[in-house]
């Protein structure tokens, strides 16, 4: 598999989980931390959250993820940050025998 | 844009108020489109035991029509017969978590393992059914531990300060050699003043005999002859102006020389009034 693949499909699951409430912005935020986001997000896109939530008064994750969508986590942050958001939300749900921090 | 939080809130058979089959489906149909799995890795989780204690009876029907009607049957097959959609719905949602899992795991550590993997398959076998196997990596493997060094000591980081107690050969000299002063008498102590001045009063420092100033060195010859003005504090032509010269008074004498004729009588010239008496008598 590509990493195109790979990146598209977690862009799907990212995406899918946040319509489908498996998570939420803020579950996402707690494994993408600020110093993850930081650490990989490129400058435009950390100014593009800035300035959403200068422009909005206020950052939360909910406006944090309407600028870096689920395609963009995919693409800048590593997949194995967006799996431990997922298979916590999975050990959450109670279908996970696995319990992830 | 995903729609944060205003998803439908359902699965209420396993996972509580969450779309579970959603996600579900979601992900193994994307992961399938995207060649991330393949239906074999499906059918790994979802085997005919389990599809025939949680499948609906008239999807059963559907599956074996359809593979009664096809020259092979595999995974793609019954994948595609059921659909993913049905599947979701019937299967239990902690088989086809694992499923997912194998599949993410798989998904990580396979920038590593499986592209080798799959290179060796396909140079050998050629174009063949499709299948992969989960690889057992569950975590991406650790950064390599820094040993420690077998001397024990810890290698020196900064700049090399000696021990405040060094008093050997290499302690008193710096780096060109020279010896080193201690920092203590490098400033004046604490104790300058009157204390000083009462301590050495009875051991007089000698003192150097004071030398005259060497007078200023002047072009002009008067200046050489000794009757040059002495500046005081011999410092400035300045202060030279401003002194009043008041020396050489012999001087004006030979610069003002008379001869005799040059001298008047007074009392005999006629145009000169010496008295008042005579003055009236004229008029």
């Amino acid at each position: 598999m590509s990493n195109d693949q790979r990146q598209a499909w977690f862009a799907r699951v990212m995406e899918s989980g946040l319509e489908n409430d498996i998570f939420a912005p803020s579950d996402v935020l707690a494994h993408a931390t600020p110093d993850v986001l930081a650490s990989h997000l490129p400058p435009e896109l950390l100014s593009k959250v800035l300035a959403a939530s200068l422009a909005a008064g206020s950052m939360t994750p909910e406006r944090v993820l309407e600028t870096v969508t689920p395609e963009l986590l995919a693409k800048h942050l590593p997949h194995e940050v967006l799996w431990q958001c997922i298979a916590a939300a999975a050990a959450r749900a109670g279908v996970n025998k696995t319990v992830v921090p | 844009m995903h729609r944060c939080g205003c998803g439908p809130r359902r699965g209420e058979q396993d996972g509580g108020p969450v779309n579970l089959k959603g996600f579900f489906v979601a992900t193994l149909q994307s992961a399938l489109d995207l060649g991330i799995a393949v239906p074999d890795d499906v059918l790994r989780h979802v085997t005919p035991d389990v599809l025939a204690a949680h499948l609906p009876r008239p999807l059963w029907a559907r599956l074996l029509i359809a593979c009664l009607g096809a020259a092979r049957v595999d995974a793609q097959l019954v994948v595609e017969t059921i659909g993913m959609p049905n599947l979701c719905e019937h299967v239990p949602a902690k088989i086809l978590w694992d499923c997912i899992e194998e599949i993410g795991v798989r998904a990580l550590g396979g920038v590593v393992f499986a592209t080798a993997t799959a290179a060796a398959s396909r140079s050998g076998a050629g174009p063949g059914p499709q299948s992969s196997r989960p690889i057992p990596l569950s975590t991406p493997p650790p950064p390599p531990a820094v040993e420690p060094r077998a001397g024990g000591a810890p290698a020196a980081v900064g700049p090399s300060i000696p021990t405040p107690g060094a008093t050997g050969a290499e302690a008193e000299l710096d780096a060109s050699g020279r010896p080193r002063v201690p920092p203590g008498q490098r400033f004046r102590a604490s104790t300058t003043g009157i204390g000083r001045l009462a301590a050495s009063s009875s051991q007089r420092r000698p003192q150097a005999q004071a030398t005259p100033p060497a007078p200023p060195l002047s072009a002009e010859p008067q200046a050489a002859s000794g009757n040059a003005p002495r500046v005081k504090r011999g410092q400035t032509e300045a202060d030279f102006d401003l002194e009043t010269y008041v020396g050489g008074k012999d001087d004006w004498k030979n610069t003002l020389a008379v001869e005799d004729e040059q001298l008047v009588d007074w009392s005999a010239s006629d145009e000169t009034v010496t008295n008042g008496d005579e003055l009236g008598r004229k008029r």
